[in-house]
Parts: C-alpha cells; structure tokens; sequence
C-alpha cells in the first residue's frame, strides 16, 4: 500500500528542466574556466630557477579507490625531487620537470588509456608506474608500441621488469616480488627455524604473484609450504584459514597483504592464541598497522622495507625529510604514509634526471639507451652505480633490503 | 522521423571521419569506448526503459560477453565475427537464466537481484583463476581482421561505431515495433496486456535475453579495443553508471542512449584534474537528473522534432466495424453453480447464468456482492473452485486467462487498464497482435512496422464514439474516451463474449446515452455481451436479463421488468425497515449549524465526481445522504475529512473553514469519520484499536471512555484481547463505530456501515445509532440501506450523479415510492 | 571449527541484521527505503570517530550525539530525497538513494580522507577464550546489542501507543490519518530511526572492522539482501534472515576459501527469491482487478 498524502501539483517540469540545464551549463562552464586558468591541482610546477620550457614526465597510479595512499606517496616523493632538480636548473640545460598525474583507479583499461593520453596527448617523455602489478603489466604493450620508457616505483611483479619486450622500456627502481619471496623464505628458515611454512595472501594479483615466488624458491631453501590460504580485504575474521594452517603444523607464517587486511590477519591470530613468528612483505608498511592491529600485536611482524626514515639518517636522507615535513605539513617519520613509494620515487626520478641528461633527448628510444650509462648517484636507498644493465631492469636487489618491525609507531631495523 | 534518421547519419558521418583521421590511439580509444558504451545502453535501454525492468547489474553481461568473447579469439583461436556471436548468445543464456528469479520480483526486490548477479559474476571471474586468468585477467586479445587488412585499432573502433549507430537505429524501430509495444504494454499493465492476448513472462524473458545479448556483444568490442579484460571493468559501480548514463540520456529513447554513453565516457576525460571528484559528480549528476530532468537529455531536442500529424478516426462510423462483423459464434456461455472463495469468506457462491449469443445479460448488486469477482472466473482471472463455465464444446474452468482470452473472450475493467505510455492507436495495435509477435529478431529489422494506421482500427475507433487524435497518447485521453478506448481494444480481439465491468460509472447522462447504444449495437452483431453496471436506468433499457447478486448468491435471475419489482431485490438494495421496534423520533427543534457545505466540487484525478454540492447539519440531528451506487456518497465524506482534496467550494465545521484543517488534526478537531469498509487495523486487538480512536486525546479519560465502550458493546468486551482482523463483520462495525466515539466526535460521519453485513445484524446496527442520536451525537450517514436510514434521520439529502436532487425531512420520505425508482432505474422528478 | 566459525557469523550477521532492520521499518510504513543504509553505517562510525578518537569527546556523549546526527540527516534525506519521488508514484528513489550513498562516500573520502583508521576499544584489545576459541569481548556485545535493539524495537511497537500508531500506519494508512495518526510525520521518524540504527552498527563494528570511507558500502548491499530475503514486513524475520546470511557466508569462507563469501551468499539470495519472491518471511498479497 503507498501512502501518498495528496498535494497539489503544479506543472514545474519545464522549470526543473531549465535549472537542470543552467546547473550543467554553469558546471561545464567552470570546469572549463579551471582548465584555462590552470588553476588544477594535480600538476606540479617546478620552481622558478629553471627557465626553459616544462620537460612533462607521466604519473599513473591509483589516485582514488582502496590503494589511493600509494598513489598519494609516489607522488610526494617525486615531487620533492623534481623540487630539487627544477631548483638546480632542471634538466637538459635548464628545462624544468612537470609532472603530470593520472588516476589509473587500480584499474588496467584505465591505465591504458591514461598512457595513451599521457603520451600521444601531453606527449611525456616517460611514464611513472603506480601499486597495481596488473595495471603495470597492462600498460606495457602500450609503452612498447609507443617507444616510451615505464619506471615503475612500487609494482614488483616479476613480469614487469622481466618481460618478452625486445627492446625492453620497462625499468624498475623497487623490490622484485619474485626477490623478497626469496629473500623472505630465506629468513624464515635462517632466522626463525622453520622448515614448514604457510602461506597467508590477500586475494589480488600481488598475492598472486608471490605465491608464484614463494613456490619457486621454497624447495631451493629446503622449505615445505604447508598451506596456501587466501583472504579478502574487508574480511574481519580470518581464523578458519589460520587454523587450517595451525593444523597442518606451520611453523613460521608468511603474510602478503596490506596495512588493514594484515592487521585484521594479525587480530585473528589473536583469537587462536597461536604464537607463531609472522614474517611479511612491505604492505603491512602502508598504513597505520599499530594502530588498526594494536600495538602490541603489531610488533610481533618482521618485514621488508627499501628505506626506512626511522633512526639514523644519511645526509640526503636528513634532505628529504625535512623537505617532506615541510611541503606536506608532517610532524615526524611517523606520518610518513606508504615509505616505499616516496623512497623509491625519489630515488627514480632522479635516476631518470640523469637519464635525461644522459640522453640530451625526449625521444624514447635514445632515453632508454641513456638508462644503461648513468653516472654514480648517490640516493636515498642507496648509492646507485649502473643500476641498469641489458640484463637487469631492477635497480635494487636482496642486498638492499632491510627486515624491520614496528616499535609503537615506528619502524626500526631488526636486530640481525 | 526523417529529421532523426538525417541527424543521426550526420553524427554517424562525423564519428566515422573522426575514426579516420584520429591523430593517435588515445582519440581512437575514446571514439571505441563511447561505441562501445552506446551499445550497452542501448541494451540496456530495452530491459529498463522499455519493459521497465531496472537491472544494477549489467556490468555481469558485459563482462560475460567480454570473457566469452576473448576465451574464444585466445585459447580456441576462433575468429572474431564468430566469436561476438557466441558471446552474445552466451549472455542471452545468461538474461534469461536470471529472468526465471527476475520475472516474480519487482522494485527493490528486482534490483536485489540484479545486483547480487553483477556481484557473483565479478567473484566468479575473480576466482575461477583457471579460465579467467582470475585477477590479471586475459590480455593480448587480438583485433579483429578485415578483409586480409592488419589487424589495427582503428579497424575495430570503426566497427564498433558501424555496430553502434545500427543498435540505436535498430532500437528506434524496435520500438516502433509491435515488439517494442509489447514491452511498454506489459510494463504499463501486465494484467491488460494478458488480457489482450500477450504473455507477459515471455515478453519480459525476451527483454532480458535481448538486452543481454546487446550487451554481451558490447563487452567482446570492449575486450577487443582495449586489448584486455580484467575484473576491475566489471564491478558494481559500473553497472550503476551504466545505468546512470541510460537515465541521463534519456531512458527508453534511442538518442538518449547515444548522449548518455557520450557523457559517462567523456566527462572524465575533462575531469582529470579532479579525479577526486569523479564519482562524486556522477552521484549528483545521476541525483539532479532524476529530480530535475527525469525524461532525460534527449527529451528536450522531443521539443523540436514535429509531432505526429493528428489522424482522427473516420468521419462516418460504420455500421459495424470488422471486428465484430467477423463474429458469428453460435453457442451460449452457459455458467453452472461456480463458486470461489477467499479465506472463509464466499465471494462467489453457487451463481449460474446462460447468456445466449446476440443478448446483454446485466449483473447487478450491492457493493462486495461479488460481481467482478464473477466476471474474473469468467475472463480466467481466477479459476472456480467449484461449478463449470461452458462455451461450446470448451469448458472454461482450468484454462488461463490467455487461452481464454483465445477463445474470444475480451474484457474491460473497473478501473480503465489501459497502457498509458502507449497511444490510442497503440493500445490497440498490441491487441491486434496479441501473441502473434513473430521473432524478436524481426523487430530489430524493423520487418513489420505498420506505416500508416490500419484501417480497421480506424474502423473500430470511430464505432465505438471516438473522435480524438489517435495519436494522442493514453495517458492524456479525458475520461470518457478511456472507457471509449478500452472497449475499442477489447473488441479488436475478435471475441465472441464481451465482459463490461462498470463502462458507465463517472459517465455523464448524454455519455451513457451513447454508450447504452453502442452495446446494444456490439450486442445485436451475435456477441454475447456481460455487463456489471450500478446505473440501474442505463441496465433496464438495455438488458435482455439481469442477475441479481448479494454477498456473493444470486438473488434473482430474469427479464429487467421481474427483476425491478421483485421483493428481494429491493430488499437486497434499500433494506428493509426494522421488525422490531420503531426508531424513528419526533420532530426536533433546529439548533445552530455544525457542518455546513456549500457548492463542494471534487472529484478524483480527471473524474468529477461531485458538482456544486450544498447541505447543512445541525447540531443533534442525525442526516443521511442516500442514493444509488456511484452516486458520490462515499466522495462526499472522502472530502469532508480532508482525504480527498476539494476541487472548489467552501466547507465550514463549527465555524471554522474545513480547508485549513490537515487530514490527520480532523479527528481532534471533532469531526471523526467511521470509514467505509470499517478499516478496523488488523493486526491489533481490540483495546488497542480503541485506544487509537482516542489518539489525539490528552486527557485523562480515555481509560474510563474505553470502559464505557466495552459496556456498550459487550460483544467487544467478550473479544477484547483478540485481534481485530478475526473479528466477525458485525463485531468489526461495532469495533469501528467504538473507535470513532472514543475520539469524543462533535460531529460523527458514518459512511456506508451496513455494507456486507447480514440483515440482523444491520438492524442492531442501527438500533445502535438510534440510540447514540437519541444521547444527543450529531450524525451525518450515507448509506445505500435507505429504508433504515430513512427510518432513524431527521433529515436526508438525495445524492444523484454527484449532486443533491431532493431534500426535506426524512419522514415525508419514507415509503416514498420515488425513492425505490431512482434506486432501481428511473430518475427522480423535481 | 564449527563453533568459531557460526559464532563470528552470528555476530558479523546480527549487524546485517541490525541494518537490515532500518530498510525494513522505512519499508512497512512507506513502501520505500534508503539505500544508502551502508555508507550510514560508515558515517555513524566516522562521526564518532571524529567526536571522541580525533576531538576527545568522552564516548558518553559522543555515541548519543552520533545517533542524534545520524537520525538527523535520515529526516533529510524523506524529505528531499524520497519523498519527492514516492509523493508521485514513482520508483526513482531506489535509484536516488543509491546515487546518495555514492555521493556520501566520496564526500566522506575527501574529507576523512582515503586511509582506514583504528578505533580503539578495551573491548577489542584481547580476546576471551570461548569453546576453545578466542573471541574479542565486543563480538559478543555485537549480538547482545543487536538482540536487545530487536526486543527494543519489538516494545516499541507492541507496547507504547506511538509504536501501535505506527503499526496502524503500516498497515491502512489511510485510515491512520483519520485517526489523527500523523502518518507523513511517522515516514520522516522511521527514516530517521533507520539510519541511527545504520550509524549504532557503525559505532558498533568499527574497533574491529577499523574506520574508512568504504567501510560501509559491501556491508550495506548485504544487509539489503538480508532485508529482502527475511522479507520486508517482519522485523523479527529480518533479524533471523541477517543471522543466517552471516552464518552462511561464514561457512561458505571457512569451508572453501575468502572469496565464496560473496558468490555463496549472493547465490542464496537469489535463490531465495525464485522459491519466495516476497522473501522467507513475507506476506504474500491476493491480487485484486
């Protein structure tokens, strides 16, 4: 039964009709006059002591949707570096870097469709890669059609780097999956004795990946993977998959998943009471993890960063610090959201600089060249010396990673 | 027409001339993803704004079709044509699988389905890692070749605009095709459309099938263009913008099909710099558009394009129009002691009538007495649980409504059912279809549209009195031509038996006049013509038998001229006076007004009801408004509490204007109405029921009042605790009447109250107003028992067609033999 | 695994159910709904979040100001948001409403902004051990809360007046009015007791589920289907359906793995409504001509 108290109706339709028009019309016209005023927010212009004409590089990463803070870190960390090199002269005889950014939504068609634009329409030189592996790996055969360099500064999915391009346009300066699942394996082993371990992956293409990693390196460390579970973010109780490991006799856990996912993981490892040691990716790092898991809980996870801004800092580490504190109003390292994009962004953008100048060229196929000859770069993750070789597309390696856990609200180094 | 078709060769020109000179892939993507998105809205289109079925869930087509489509070009190396064509026969699989849950539910029951269908198709393409590829989803899906040239992007987005302009236009004819109409009758009213002859399950199965297939094929042009599927493109906010772009542009247009796919795919490509802000624009883009602009974009370019020449019916109307001179069945409907009943109740109890072909058999009676209830049984609304319905060698009993609708039994309703986005000409045109739709497929082609009206719809029209556009839409039709309209449709059908349900009620006396005829004349062809009518003048000139029903039995059976003076029929429609004691009272002095009406016009919709009506209540009078079924009396009391908005007129209550008052302030203002039906709330008891009545009370003597009620009526006492819906119809009367004193009413309003109650408990019933008058209630009561009400009032108004014919004392009234002619046919002289 | 795995659906399940409650009794009065009950259940939880985690509010006032908030905003949304559409006969505020939890969402992302934060709770520190198993003390607050809002709810409406009025609304309409029952003024309350139900469960779940714009929206689609598969003219039978869909989901998680939650659960749904279409416990209507 519908209840409707009777009301006389006027005829307004033809009036709702003209405001609705005026409303599109005054909204398009703002949007536009935002665009000519280039009042937009997302481009970044560099500062004044550069003075030729804007040199564009490509940012596509997730700006909206569940990975936004990657999106939001790389970009912070690329733009303190192109703050710093617009501020020595920019590039090739003083052209400043633009950046200019696009929501890929973690979403492949969307990501493909903003590296077209980026590079037939803004006509970039060179694209940053975001979070997402598979938009990653979907924007390759783009990138390679049209002769741009990718630098990927979070994705680690084998493939991106390792692909059957020839020539190969992707570079990478972040872990490699398939090299932290080794590395990983190895320390569960060494460190925490284990010689069966389970698996416990957030269902997307990143835990996909790893298993495929951790699979190939288990047996070579003599490693047994008892148990392969599988959970969803936004799930709150994962304690049917951990038991199904506790009793399959797992004796060290291996966890890929984010700060949120890990923490109801880790809150759920509560619940059975079980203490066992939890070795984990980086994703744990991107996000408040004490705070969503508990303090206490948060500390008993052991995992991989690139760069840690906790402790003792290196001279450009200081630098950027306190560039980051200052530009994007932080209180401490403690605020710093998802290190590893900002570290590896940084620590790319300014390889990709030299490579620029290297080059004294915009055009792809030269700039790809230029990746193989860099001169030394003293960075922030570490001292780069021929990051990039015909063979190998990955500036970083086992070597440079750290283990940390988190103390209260900061990540410190392990004792090793 | 031809402007639309010129204008969309124009854009298709321009899109194809973009495709061809696009300067890099990034505008090829853009012109591929509006293609592409264009014919998902068309596909969408037909399910939702067609047949009116709203999907949130077609990202699970799209993305079933992209899968299939790329499975197949992949793994099995299939070519492309190939391939689209399975993918779209996959999804239509698909639609009409989810139709078999969809078809029973509607509103947000439908919805639910719809979107847990996107959602499990998105899981499932997530976890069926196997097949899908599950996260990082299938890639390198190839462009399609043509004709041995390199598989290019250009090539496919090419064919993906071809493929988009042929859906839109396709979509246009499809909806001027009968399938196209069918869709919007079934949608309209899927209870008319069975009765005109279609089948409404497989009319909205085929929507579902076609829209999936539309867009299956859509999702393998998408798969194709971009290169890769993965199951990001096809989740549950797709599926709400791909419906937001259908509402934008315009839902069941085919342009608007076209702009709305241009603004979802566009507008973000100027958003760029707010990404942010994205989603957030499209949620109040898709919330003004529904407030503001419902009909969409396209509506407003409807403003330009000429309408359609008027094409009235012809000058001339034939004698009998082909429809009916075609019938020359022989064999009578002969209806033997059927009976059905809901609940406990009988609401149809052992009736039977032979009605022989080229006669007009009347069925009159009381409201509730069971009439349309009779004419459902016979129409296959509902089936008999006992007795026979025979025509010829058929017997009627197990058949649907469809087969009988076959048989050449057409119907009208007592509410005009008619399919009122669809125009006159339209409505009729379903019915000469029927279930004779052919291949879906066929309409897509447009193989089948009717160019010009056929003339034997002309015909039909202009028999029945219809003198308008028969373009005119129906849902702007005044109301006589409504009436007109319906039963030009049902006769279009070619019956044999034709079932009237009320064709003369709102009517006006020169309308009916016509109308009287032209049943006649339908009657007189070899028809055989049923028809429940409450204007008794209109059934006695035109019937060859009536029958007489009351609470749910027949009566009397016989020629109008028995019926009129039979002593029960009487009974059954005025009551009888009471046996028992006299309540009548001696004269009372006048006292000061308390209700006073003065040229009150109302009516519902675009039905007038009530004209200029005038009356007066004086405090401690009991007056009663009488007069025959649709008379108004029941309007009259609707509007007097404010449930019913007055067209003009003043009403004043104790000095106050009535206007002012809101509906729900009445009953503490004093006017507390005991409504029709005794609307006692079921799910309550007693007590609870009356505590209700006294809602708006903040004093402190409800407690004692309740008491008193359950003093007065022991009957309640007994059944205080019990819920009010088991209560008998007398004790719910009683119940209603209680409620209504516990609001410590100045004036009380009884409307109809001794409807459907047995002939000893009305009189008690109306022992119990007697008594209530004589403690000094002011008492205004319509009733149709006019004997009785006579009996108790001081006063009674004679309510004829909405307006007052008569009034004086009650008393001079009785036994007035007048009174029983304009109940039984003949109107009252002045 | 049984007993854990049926315990956290009970307790996942009582909160669909308690949202599932808020589309019901909008349902029962007025034939329509706010479909945007899930992104409540996140403002509930960011509103109290603000007022006592990021303002210092003490939890005494800010829960009570939360609920007041979220009541509030559900007056508006029957004024301008359904009401405009129901008053005419039609069926856009379905989709008005959808519309309206998108638009929450994102404004909720622009402004809370994008990550998930932590509510801290004693009650969702450590866990008890139950059967063996450890349960944090607020997954058996949820259901007791859920239980006591049900048999609060079901005083309300079986004892007080105003809760009777409201049935009679329910049920005739009409003649509610003629009663003197406010039946528009009813509307407006029912929605606003929707979404403070909506928002409790938001306060209720955050310590465990964490706080962020999206928390709301997958939860409020399962606690649709939950309203429509108990049926949507029986409060007690939406309680019941939102107990077993968490139990189900549970199972269908515990026994074959994350993702068959949804696939699992959505499929009874649907299947749920080919057998019943007025849902498991729904009234049938004889349709009249």
């Amino acid at each position: 039964m519908v209840f409707k108290p009777h009301h006389r109706t006027v005829g307004q339709k033809g009036f709702h009709r003209r405001t609705f028009l005026r409303g599109i019309a005054g909204f398009g016209s703002a949007v536009a006059i935002a665009k000519l005023t280039g009042c937009t927010p997302s481009t970044s212009e560099g500062g004044s002591e550069s003075g030729g004409e804007p040199l564009k590089l490509g940012l596509i990463a997730a700006i909206t949707g569940p990975s936004a803070l990657s999106g939001e870190s790389i970009k912070r960390g690329l733009e303190v570096a192109i703050d710093e090199i617009n501020a020595n002269g920019g590039v090739m005889g003083g052209r400043p870097i633009e950046l200019v950014i696009r929501d890929d939504e973690s979403t492949p068609a969307r990501g493909v469709a903003a590296a077209r634009e980026l590079i037939e329409r803004e006509q970039v030189a060179a694209i940053f890669g975001g979070l997402d592996s598979p938009v990653s790996l979907a924007m390759l055969p783009v990138l390679h059609e049209l002769e741009t360099p990718y630098m990927g500064v979070w994705a680690a999915a084998t493939g991106i780097t390792r692909n059957d391009f020839d020539p190969n346009y992707a570079f990478r300066v972040s872990a490699n999956d398939n090299i932290v699942d080794s590395f990983l394996i190895r320390y569960a082993k060494e460190e925490t004795g284990a010689s069966k371990v389970g698996l416990v992956l957030i269902n997307n293409p990143w835990g996909e990946s790893n298993q495929v990693g951790f699979e190939e390196w288990a047996p070579e460390y003599d490693v047994e993977i008892v148990g392969v579970e599988r959970f969803n973010d936004g799930d709150t109780d994962i304690s049917a998959q951990l038991g199904r490991l506790q009793s399959s006799g797992a004796e060290t856990l291996l966890l890929v998943a984010n700060a949120a996912p890990g923490a109801q993981m880790m809150r759920s490892l509560e619940r059975l009471a079980w203490d066992v040691p939890v070795v984990s990716h980086w994703g744990i790092s991107g996000g408040r993890f004490p705070e969503l898991a508990g303090e206490e809980t948060a500390r008993k996870v052991t995992f991989v960063q690139t760069y840690s801004f906790f402790g003792e800092q290196s001279p450009v580490g200081e630098r950027v610090l306190a560039a980051l504190q200052e530009k994007y109003d932080l209180a401490g390292p403690a605020d710093i959201l998802a290190p590893v994009g900002t570290a590896n962004a940084y620590d790319a953008m300014h390889l990709m600089a030299l490579a620029l100048d290297t080059a004294e060229s915009v055009e792809g196929v030269v700039l790809r060249e230029a990746f193989y000859n860099l001169p030394a770069y003293e960075g922030l993750i570490k001292t780069y010396e021929q990051p990039f070789t015909p063979d190998n597309h990955d500036a970083l390696n086992e070597d440079d990673y750290i283990l940390v856990q988190w103390d209260g609200d900061q990540i410190v180094p392990v004792a090793s | 027409m031809k402007g639309r078709l010129i204008g969309g060769l124009i854009v298709f020109a321009l899109a194809i001339a973009a495709t061809l000179i696009a300067p890099n892939t990034y505008y090829l993507f853009v012109l591929g993803m509006v293609a592409v998105t264009t014919i998902v809205s068309v596909g969408l289109n037909i399910l939702a704004g067609l047949s009116g079925q709203i999907s949130i869930g077609h990202a699970g087509f799209f993305a079933i079709g992209a899968y299939t489509g790329s499975l197949l070009m992949l793994r099995a190396e299939w070519h492309f044509g190939l391939a689209a064509v399975m993918a779209a026969i996959a999804a239509a699989g698909m639609g009409v699988a989810l139709s078999g849950p969809a078809l029973q539910v509607s509103g947000p029951y439908l919805a639910m389905v719809t979107i847990a269908f996107g959602i499990i198709v998105e899981r499932v393409l997530i976890e069926w890692v196997g097949l899908t590829g599950g996260f990082g989803g299938l890639s390198g899906i190839p462009n399609p070749t043509f004709l041995g040239l390199q598989p290019a992007l250009r090539e496919s987005v090419l064919l993906a605009i071809v493929l988009a302009f042929l859906s839109v236009v396709s979509f246009a004819l499809l909806k001027r095709h009968a399938w196209g109409k069918a869709f919007r009758a079934v949608r309209d009213d899927a209870i008319a459309a069975a009765a005109v002859g279609l089948n409404p399950f497989y009319v909205k199965v085929m929507a579902f099938a076609l829209s999936a297939a539309l867009t299956g094929l859509a999702g393998v042009f998408f798969a194709v263009v971009i290169g890769f599927v993965s199951p990001d493109s096809f989740t549950f906010n797709r599926s709400v913008l791909f419906l937001l772009a259908v509402i934008l542009g315009g839902l069941g247009t085919a342009e608007g099909a076209f702009i709305g796919a241009c603004i979802l795919v566009i507008l973000p490509e100027f958003l760029h710099d707010f990404t942010d802000y994205q989603l957030l624009v499209f949620g109040l883009l898709l919330l003004l558009a529904l407030r503001l602009a419902p009909d969409g974009i396209a509506s407003l370019f409807s403003r330009w394009s000429a309408p359609a020449p008027a094409v009235r019916p012809l000058a001339v109307p034939p004698d009998l129009p082909s429809f009916v001179a075609e019938n020359k069945q022989r064999s009578p409907l002969v209806i033997n002691n059927v009976g059905i009943q809901f609940g406990g109740i009988k609401a149809v109890d052992g009736v039977s009538l032979t009605v022989q072909p080229g006669t007009i058999a009347a069925v009159i009676g009381p409201n509730g007495a069971g009439k349309t209830t009779l004419l459902n049984l016979i129409s296959g609304f509902y089936r008999p649980r006992s007795g026979s319905i025979q025509l010829d060698k058929y017997s009627l009993n197990r058949l649907s409504s469809r087969q009988i609708t076959d048989l050449g039994i057409s119907r009208t309703f007592q509410a005009t059912r008619l399919f009122n986005t669809l125009s006159v000409l339209d409505n009729l045109r379903v019915a000469l279809v029927g279930k004779r739709l052919g291949l879906v497929l066929k309409a897509l082609l447009g193989i089948g549209i009717a160019a010009e009206p056929e003339p034997a719809l002309l015909e039909v029209l202009s028999f029945v009195g219809y003198r308008g556009d028969v373009h005119t839409v129906a849902a702007n039709l005044p109301f006589v031509d409504r009436r007109l309209v319906e039963i030009a449709r049902a006769l279009v059908t070619r019956p044999q038996i034709l079932l009237l349900d009320e064709p003369a009620a709102g009517l006006s006396k020169e309308d009916k006049r016509l109308l009287a005829k032209l049943i006649r004349r339908i009657a007189s062809s070899g028809l055989k013509v049923i028809l429940i009518e409450h204007d008794m003048e209109l059934v006695m000139e035109i019937s060859d038998q009536v029958l007489v029903m009351d609470s749910g039995k027949a009566i009397a059976l016989g020629s109008p001229t028995q019926v009129k003076q039979d002593p029960k029929v009487l009974a059954a429609y005025l009551g009888v006076s009471s046996a028992e004691a006299e309540l009548s009272r001696e004269t009372i002095a006048a006292q000061a007004s308390v209700l006073s009406v003065e040229k009150l016009t109302t009516g519902y919709d675009t039905l007038q009801v009530l004209s200029d009506l005038s009356l007066t209540v004086n405090q401690g009078e009991l007056v009663t408004v009488i007069g025959a079924n649709g008379a108004g009396k029941s309007t009259l009391l609707k509007s007097l509490v404010n449930s019913l908005p007055i067209w003009s007129g003043e009403v004043t209550f104790l000095g106050q204007p009535l206007l002012t008052i809101p509906a729900h302030k009445m009953a503490a203002s004093g006017l507390v109405l005991v409504p029709e039906g005794r609307q006692v709330i079921k799910e309550l008891d007693v007590i609870d029921n009356l505590r209700l009545g006294g809602f708006h009370r903040q004093d402190a003597h409800i407690d004692k009042d309740l008491e008193q009620m359950l003093d007065r009526f022991p009957r309640l006492r007994e059944r205080r605790r019990q819920k009010a819906g088991l209560l008998s119809g007398g004790e719910q009367q009683m119940l209603a009447i209680a409620r209504g004193l516990m609001a410590k009413p100045r004036l009380l309003l009884l409307d109809e109250p001794s409807l459907g109650l047995a002939p000893q408990l009305v009189s008690s019933l109306y022992a119990t107003l007697a008594s209530l008058r004589d403690e000094g209630m002011t008492i205004l009561l319509v009733d149709q028992m006019a004997a009785l009400a006579l009996e108790i009032a001081d006063r009674a108004y004679l309510l004829e067609t909405g307006q007052i014919v008569r009034s004086g004392d009650a008393r001079d009234w009785r036994n007035d033999p007048e009174i029983s002619q304009v109940y039984l046919g003949g109107s009252v002289s002045q | 695994m049984w007993p854990q795995l049926i315990l956290s659906g009970m307790a996942i399940g009582s909160m669909y159910g308690l949202v599932a409650l808020g589309f019901q009794i909008t349902y029962a009065v007025s034939n329509t709904m706010n479909l945007s009950q899930g992104a409540f259940v996140m403002v509930g939880a960011v509103i109290c979040y603000c007022l006592n985690i990021a303002w210092g509010v003490p939890a005494i006032a800010a829960v009570p100001i939360t609920l007041a908030l979220c009541a509030a905003l559900g007056l508006v949304i029957e004024r301008w948001i359904v009401r405009p559409f129901a008053r005419k006969g039609s069926q856009s505020w379905l989709l008005s409403t959808i519309a309206l939890g998108i638009i929450a969402e994102n404004v909720a992302m622009l402004t809370f902004g994008k990550e998930v934060r932590g509510y801290p709770s004693p009650l969702a520190e450590t866990t008890v051990s139950i059967l063996n198993f450890g349960v944090f003390p607020l997954e058996i607050v949820i259901p007791v809360v859920g239980l006591a809002t049900a048999v609060g709810l079901w005083l309300l409406f079986n004892r007080t007046l105003w809760g009777k009025a409201f049935r009679a609304a329910s049920e005739n309409p009409m003649t509610a009015q003629i009663l003197g029952i406010p039946v528009t003024r009813l509307i407006a309350l029912s929605f606003g007791l929707s979404t403070a139900l909506a928002g409790l469960a938001g306060m209720l779940i955050a310590p465990i589920a964490n706080v962020s714009a999206t928390m709301g929206t997958l939860l409020g689609v399962k606690a649709f289907a939950t309203a429509i598969i108990g049926g949507l003219s029986n409060p007690w039978g939406v309680m019941v359906a939102g107990v077993l869909y968490g139990v189900v989901e549970s199972i269908a998680a515990g026994m074959l793995g994350g993702s068959y939650r949804e696939i699992i659960g959505f499929l009874v749904v649907i299947a749920v409504l080919a057998v019943r279409p007025n849902g498991l416990f729904g009234r049938t209507n004889i349709k009249k001509v």
